[in-house]
């Protein structure tokens, strides 16, 4: 097992690198430098790095540092994980510095999930390029396990799995390699369907839009929030990086669906980026009475207006069934009904499960690797085991040929679904009813 | 009398948030009771084949419903689940923390009797309905709650608190910082074993030794007395279902090798806290009536602390684990933390406890908690507990408490 004592988070004050500074002095008890451009920022992050991991204990192995610092933080490290904005030539400095100072037995990764892992590799200098890794986590890390554990070409297979070791048996993680390819494997697969939903807001705008679909796809169907909402969560800023960079460096059947709608440009634009913002593709309006009024952003008259109360029947049905564990029967009204509605929320489920299984092919090991992504980064319903719900009740395969004839047309539909195996996890869990029932 | 069988069961997975999910009861029993039976190699045909006869009975243990979900008359609502349970011979039974282990006692004594060949027990509780402090309070009804619970901001972790107190009182050759220590080890054991458990509630959860310590911090705040949050059981959604059976009903099935029922204790102490504590003033032991319930256990199944290879606790509060500890007959009272910092009672030590993780570490959805103890005996006797699984075990032992120590039931499990 690796022996990482001591550990450097570059760009520990940004989110992802203050929660990744805990989980490495947590469960990886490491002593971790802090290193962000502004030493106050980096000591006024500590507490937030204590409340993500829930561990007072920790304190003793946070040390704040700033950037004059890096060299002498680096040469002591046993691992150095940078979490810097995504930007090459600001990796590219930091590059520098690490490669240099990076001791030999020492593990260098990027937590990077919009730049080539390769291109980043050749920042550093050829002696250290085996020891660099692309450790890509999900926010929050405390609560979403996933870990894609990217190698390059430079790569050296050894000390790729001693890493993948640490990261599975003591940081905890589920681990799952994937190839250096853009979004890497969760990603790609979470925003093909986000993003495809995005351009559904568009072409339903007269329906309602963003709220309409969300409400096609919510808790119902397999997940934690409806695909907008967590668009909105993120933030229109993170989702376009992504889908941008999927739709330059990927070529595949599903390539027009990352193309982002002009309407998101336009938030984007004007600084609407989500919740972060407060104002993106909802925004939650509140009053100094206390009262709060959650708004939408209707791209038909591009203003907020307040979520229309959608009341769909096969929704309703499937959520009276989902209360009382009636799987079987949610998924019959899923597949009987044939509203405009059902048909279009089924079909986004059956191209996820299609598209989760091609990609896995692609960019992972085998088809079990989306089912990990989807299951620990994203908390949805992860495409195997989605199938098999859909099993219960229909035969998928015959499902998607008569809903998908342009999907089923490509021809390799059968193929991927006759290697098709058990899921690891239980899609019940997933299907939530979104409201309390006795 | 009739041997009794353990044919198998299930438990749900203790992580889920059963409000978040918008699911209710009976959903919670619908997924549980199909598992259980599944894994028990028993149909809803079988069952209905069962009835015809009056062979087949259903025991469901539940603490307290009627606050959390708003529903009495417990037993009725299997037949919800499938037609297959109309008319089978179903009732609810309580006894707080410890109602699955009386839901338990009674389907073993149907058995025994030759009543019925086959008996379910489901356990379960939906917790996560109201918030902590609410929760908090109806659990006050654990205990005398005009007199230890109404009004007070969670009792329980009070009255687990005055355990330690009154361990540290009667002991007066134990140190206080040992004591405290041990209580931490005993949270690190119960959370690193649950990290083992893939159906457990802490299984992502982060917890050492130092941390259990740093009580009364922001992240580990004092919730009774001198115990702090890592001390306490969770608050928990959860089932669990154990299907047993007479050897009649084996021996049709041709079922093999199915561990039995070797034996049971079931005592109960004086409810309120300070009386326990009066009565117990000249026995080495603070909770003698606990102890009782492990000598009975012994004795009906003839055999001793020796013979038994993992035990599973009721570790509500760190203090009662600790205090199981000598009554267990593992160590003597008193000394306690002699099991504990000799590494006997670790995952890989030579007398195991809460190889599951526990309530603190596996989750105490109450109602559930005996029927998941005599699941996780019957799994390790069987050679069926996955990563958590104890080498070699033949027999196995389990606690479980209502109240403050108040109804005590032990349960012990092994190879015929």
């Amino acid at each position: 097992m690796l022996n990482i004592n001591t550990v450097t988070v570059i760009g520990a004050t940004g989110a992802m690198g203050a929660n990744i500074a805990g989980i490495f002095a947590s469960f990886g008890n490491a002593k971790v430098f802090c290193v962000s451009r502004d030493i106050d920022k980096a000591k006024k992050t500590i507490p937030q790095i204590i409340k993500s991991v829930r561990a007072d204990a920790i304190v003793n192995n946070l040390i704040p540092a700033d950037f004059s610092m890096l060299e002498e933080c680096v040469k002591q490290s046993d691992l150095v994980f940078e979490s810097s904005i995504e930007d090459l030539d600001i990796k590219r400095e930091i590059a520098i510095v690490v490669g240099k100072n990076l001791p030999l037995h020492s593990i260098s990764g990027t937590g990077s999930s919009g730049l080539s892992i390769t291109t980043l590799a050749e920042c550093y200098p050829e002696e250290v390029r085996k020891q660099f890794f692309g450790i890509h986590l999900f926010n929050p890390p405390y609560t979403l396990p996933l870990c894609e554990l990217i190698p390059t070409i430079y790569s050296d297979p050894t000390i790729q799995k001693d890493l993948n070791n640490y990261l599975t048996e003591i940081l905890r993680r589920k681990v799952v390699e994937v190839k250096d390819s853009p979004a890497f494997l969760g990603n790609r697969i979470g925003f093909q369907f986000i993003n495809e939903a995005l351009q559904y807001a568009e072409k339903y705008q007269d329906y309602g839009g963003i709220d309409y679909i969300d409400a096609l796809l919510g808790t119902f169907t397999g997940r934690t929030m409806a695909p907008l909402i967590t668009s909105d969560f993120v933030g229109l800023d993170v989702h376009k990086a992504i889908v941008d960079n999927l739709y330059k460096g990927t070529n595949d059947y599903a390539h027009d669906t990352f193309l982002l709608p002009d309407y998101a440009n336009e938030l984007i634009h004007e600084g609407r980026l989500g919740k972060k913002s407060n104002g993106g593709l909802y925004q939650l309006v509140k009053y100094g009475n206390g009262f709060k009024r959650q708004t939408v952003y209707d791209i038909k008259t591009g203003l907020y207006r307040d979520v229309i109360p959608y009341a769909f029947p096969f929704v309703n049905r499937m959520n009276a069934f989902l209360s009382e564990g009636e799987y079987q029967k949610c998924f019959e009204e899923l597949v009987g009904n044939r509203s405009m509605e059902a048909e279009l929320c089924l079909s986004f489920l059956l191209k996820y499960i299609v598209y989760s299984l091609y990609v896995a092919n692609e960019v992972g090991d085998d088809i079990s690797a989306a089912d990990d992504v989807m299951a620990t980064g994203f908390n949805w319903c992860p495409p195997l085991a989605m199938y098999h719900a859909l099993s219960t009740v229909t035969n998928v395969s015959a499902l998607i040929e008569e809903r998908l004839p342009e999907l089923s047309g490509l021809g390799f539909v059968d193929e991927l679904l006759a290697s098709i195996k058990k899921s690891k996890y239980d899609y019940r869990m997933y299907f939530k009813s979104g409201r309390i029932s006795g | 009398m009739n041997r009794v069988y353990i044919l198998g069961g299930a438990q749900t997975d203790f992580e889920r948030n059963w409000t978040k999910e918008g699911k209710g009861m009976v959903a919670l029993l619908k997924e549980a009771m199909s598992d259980g039976l599944a894994d028990a190699g028993i149909s809803f045909d079988d069952i209905k084949a069962l009835n015809v006869e009056n062979r087949i009975a259903c025991f469901v243990g539940n603490f307290i419903a009627e606050k959390y979900v708003d529903q009495g008359h417990l037993g009725a609502f299997l037949t919800e689940i499938d037609q297959a349970f109309y008319g089978v011979p179903s009732a609810r039974y309580e006894a707080a923390c410890a109602s699955s282990s009386v839901a338990i006692d009674a389907a073993v004594t149907k058995i025994r009797s030759a009543e019925y060949d086959v008996c379910i027990i489901i356990g379960w509780e939906l917790m996560k309905t109201v918030d902590s402090k609410t929760g908090g309070d109806y659990l006050g009804r654990a205990a005398y709650y005009t007199k230890e619970g109404k009004g007070i901001d969670l009792p329980f972790p009070q009255l687990f608190g005055k355990l330690a107190d009154e361990t540290l009182r009667k002991y007066p050759q134990l140190d206080e910082k040992r004591y405290m220590d041990s209580l931490a080890r005993i949270s690190v054991i119960n959370y690193s074993n649950a990290k083992k458990n893939p159906l457990a509630q802490t299984r992502h959860w982060f917890m050492n030794f130092d941390q259990a310590c740093m009580r009364g911090t922001n992240t580990n705040p004092f919730i009774g007395g001198r115990l702090a949050v890592s001390d306490a059981s969770q608050v928990t959604d959860g089932a669990a279902v154990v299907v047993m059976c007479s050897e009649k009903y084996a021996k049709e099935r041709g079922m093999q090798c199915k561990p039995i029922l070797k034996g049971y204790g079931h005592r109960v102490a004086p409810i309120l806290f300070n009386k326990k504590i009066e009565e117990s003033a000249q026995n080495p032991y603070l909770l003698p009536w606990t102890r009782q319930t492990i000598l009975d256990a012994y004795h009906r199944s003839g055999l001793t602390v020796e013979n038994i290879d993992v035990f599973e606790t009721h570790d509500c509060f760190t203090s009662s684990e600790y205090m199981a500890i000598s009554a267990f007959g593992l160590t003597e009272p008193g000394k306690e933390y002699e099991a504990i910092e000799s590494g006997m009672i670790e995952f890989g030590g030579s007398k195991p406890i809460n190889p599951s993780g526990g309530l603190i570490g596996c989750g105490h959805p109450v109602g559930a908690t005996g029927a998941r103890m005599l699941l996780d005996l019957y799994k390790q006797v069987s050679s069926q507990a996955g990563f958590y699984q104890v080498k070699n075990v033949k027999n196995a032992m389990m606690l479980n408490l209502g109240g403050s120590a108040t109804t005590n039931y032990a349960y012990i499990i092994g190879i015929e």
